[in-house]
């Protein structure tokens, strides 16, 4: 579409876009320059955007409310639970993409999980896992409410369907011909997964594991209903910022910015993969 | 399940090489750990709410009890609070992926034509994505504070009147629909930008020789191309919407009132702050089943599409 364009429409264009990026970043932007801000500048009016910077919310936040316990929390909770999503995921994912297995039936019923709400099954998983924690299992597994284990279950079930879809999206891409050949070579049916196609898959995978990481570590409604104290994520860390007294902005500010500044990296570096994650693999961006 | 001309093809090498193991085993043995997982944690959730949704289960006086029949449900359904939970969820769902349609198409024939500064306009914008709504929607009450919030400063300064956001029962749904705004349209920005740009060149050239309107072009040639992808957009947002909790959670908790009160609120409401764990399965149970109808009814195509090409792969 090369039609001209007057300086005048792209002026508008360029200024529009401004002010679009303004909206989307601003808040974020807000976020954290809130959190630099002495306790004197945050409850005025005016907002002030010159002030004196100061790091007494981060200490606040790390030292008086502990927030690297949440941290560290989240961090095991989301690893562990990727780890095996990503495991689990590209045997079953490489089996549909290859093997066919299930003629598509399996395929669909794990994919449709996907769309489960989890408000429908939050009161079942609180007390399965009530019960579970009592038994001798559960209780050598972490599987109790507020414990590990009982969060990581949960997000392998509710992040599995997903990196699936995304998974067989991404071995479909890979050619049959190389497995093939390898296999002519003598390799076995493992060597071939280990040596020649996961290989080939990894940047998909690492798309998968970004994907995953990231909606494990901002998730908030099990982690808000089934962890109490010792198992709880940055996401519930956050709201412990509630008191009686009201919320303390600089502080909720500062453990804000530290739990959403890993996932804003990794977004930016996973940019340019990002939308065929979005779309479960649909849009190849 | 007969094995497929798909799999032949590696089946005949696995024989030379006597791995003592079928593809077809092989295959089964893949699958079997996401499959005992998915199974457990999706069935056995599923049964146990359907169990206590035929039963008493206030916990507040004890345990899960004797067995009613459809008593709860003949109760949830008189449930006013239930049908203007259903309201609520309705007008936020409608008004917000509405809205995050239209300006997220928009923003993606912004961009498209944009040459300047490509890979940063979208770092920038896929940032509210990565945010967890539940931390940066608690920071959204402070950027809506009557007093010390910059939306009303800014608005004060260009002389408009300054809402109580979260504190008027007629605007306070409308400031949650805003933070999802917010979070989401950028999702469907990028993606009906990548929607865009995977079209085919052809045609449009074609259509520019013919000297047909850019209003034409746009009406006959790219929205039809591009609704497949949109049609995608909307179902996910759609879902996301109706099961939408955690904004509600952190920004108004559903009020003032029940202004708020999305049937996710209230059903976690109803059984985890009023202990009737058997009016919240019966929810559960409604509102799985009209999700699940929902999403057979607009996944079927798509999940169509993807199996049928993990078939011929």
């Amino acid at each position: 579409m090369q039609r001209k364009t007057s300086v005048f429409v792209e002026t508008l264009r360029y200024g529009t876009i401004f002010l679009v990026l303004g909206f989307f970043v601003f808040p974020i932007f807000w976020m954290v320059l809130t959190s630099f801000k002495p306790e004197g500048a945050i409850m005025v009016s005016p907002p002030r955007f010159l002030f004196t910077p100061t790091l007494e919310n981060y200490a606040h936040a790390l030292h008086d409310k502990n927030f690297l316990f949440y941290i560290k929390n989240t961090l095991i909770i989301s690893v562990v639970s990727t780890a095996i999503v990503v495991v689990f995921g590209s045997l079953a994912a490489y089996s549909f993409a290859r093997y066919n297995v299930g003629d598509g039936h399996i395929l669909f019923f794990i994919l449709s999980t996907k769309m489960m709400p989890a408000i429908a099954v939050i009161l079942p998983y609180f007390l399965i896992f009530r019960d579970v924690g009592k038994t001798a299992i559960g209780k050598s597994l972490h599987l109790g409410l507020d414990q590990h284990g009982a969060l990581i279950v949960t997000y392998v079930m509710f992040n599995l369907p997903f990196a699936i879809w995304l998974l067989v999206s991404f071995f479909q891409d890979i050619p049959r011909s190389l497995e093939h050949s390898a296999r002519l070579d003598g390799l076995s049916r493992i060597q071939v997964l280990r040596k020649v196609t996961f290989p080939l898959a990894a940047p998909g995978i690492a798309v998968t594991a970004v994907f995953t990481l990231i909606f494990c570590w901002n998730e908030f409604l099990f982690a808000y209903i089934l962890t109490r104290k010792m198992a709880s994520t940055v996401t519930v860390g956050v709201e412990s910022f509630f008191t009686l007294q009201g919320i303390l902005w600089g502080p909720v500010a500062a453990a804000a910015t530290i739990s959403v500044a890993p996932m804003l990296i990794f977004v930016l570096i996973m940019q340019r993969y990002m939308v065929r994650g979005l779309t479960f693999g649909a849009v190849r961006g | 399940m007969s094995s497929t001309p798909a799999s032949s093809g590696l089946a005949a090498t696995s024989k030379t090489k006597g791995a003592g193991l079928s593809d077809r085993w092989f295959s089964v043995l893949l699958i079997t750990p996401a499959m005992l997982i998915t199974l457990i944690f999706a069935i056995l959730p599923l049964a146990q709410a359907l169990d206590v949704s035929f039963r008493m289960g206030d916990l507040s006086r004890g345990k899960i009890g004797d067995y009613v029949g459809l008593e709860n449900y003949r109760v949830v359904f008189a449930d006013s609070t239930f049908w203007q939970a259903g309201w609520v969820t309705l007008k936020f769902t409608v008004v917000a992926v509405g809205l995050q349609m239209l300006l997220g198409v928009g923003i993606a024939f912004l961009l498209h034509g944009a040459t300047f500064a490509k890979g940063l306009t979208r770092s920038l914008l896929i940032l509210p994505l990565a945010t967890s709504a539940a931390v940066t929607g608690l920071f959204w009450r402070y950027l809506y504070d009557t007093q010390f919030g910059v939306m009303n400063w800014i608005l004060g300064s260009l002389g408009l009147p300054e809402p109580n956001w979260l504190g008027d029962y007629t605007i306070a749904l409308w400031s949650v629909v805003l933070f999802d705004i917010w979070q989401w349209t950028p999702f469907v920005a990028l993606i009906a930008l990548a929607g865009l740009q995977a079209l085919p060149k052809e045609p449009f050239e074609a259509a520019e020789l013919d000297g047909a309107s850019r209003w034409r072009i746009l009406t006959t040639l790219t929205f039809p191309l591009l609704k497949p992808v949109l049609f995608l957009v909307l179902v996910l947002r759609t879902i996301d919407c109706v099961r939408l909790y955690d904004a509600v959670a952190v920004l108004t908790r559903g009020g003032p009132g029940t202004a708020t009160e999305t049937m996710t609120f209230y059903l976690y409401r109803t059984g985890l702050k009023l202990f009737r764990m058997d009016y919240a399965s019966t929810m559960a149970v409604f509102f799985l089943y009209v999700m699940l109808v929902a999403a057979v009814f607009a996944l079927t195509p798509l999940l169509k599409q993807f199996t049928d090409r993990a078939k011929e792969a």
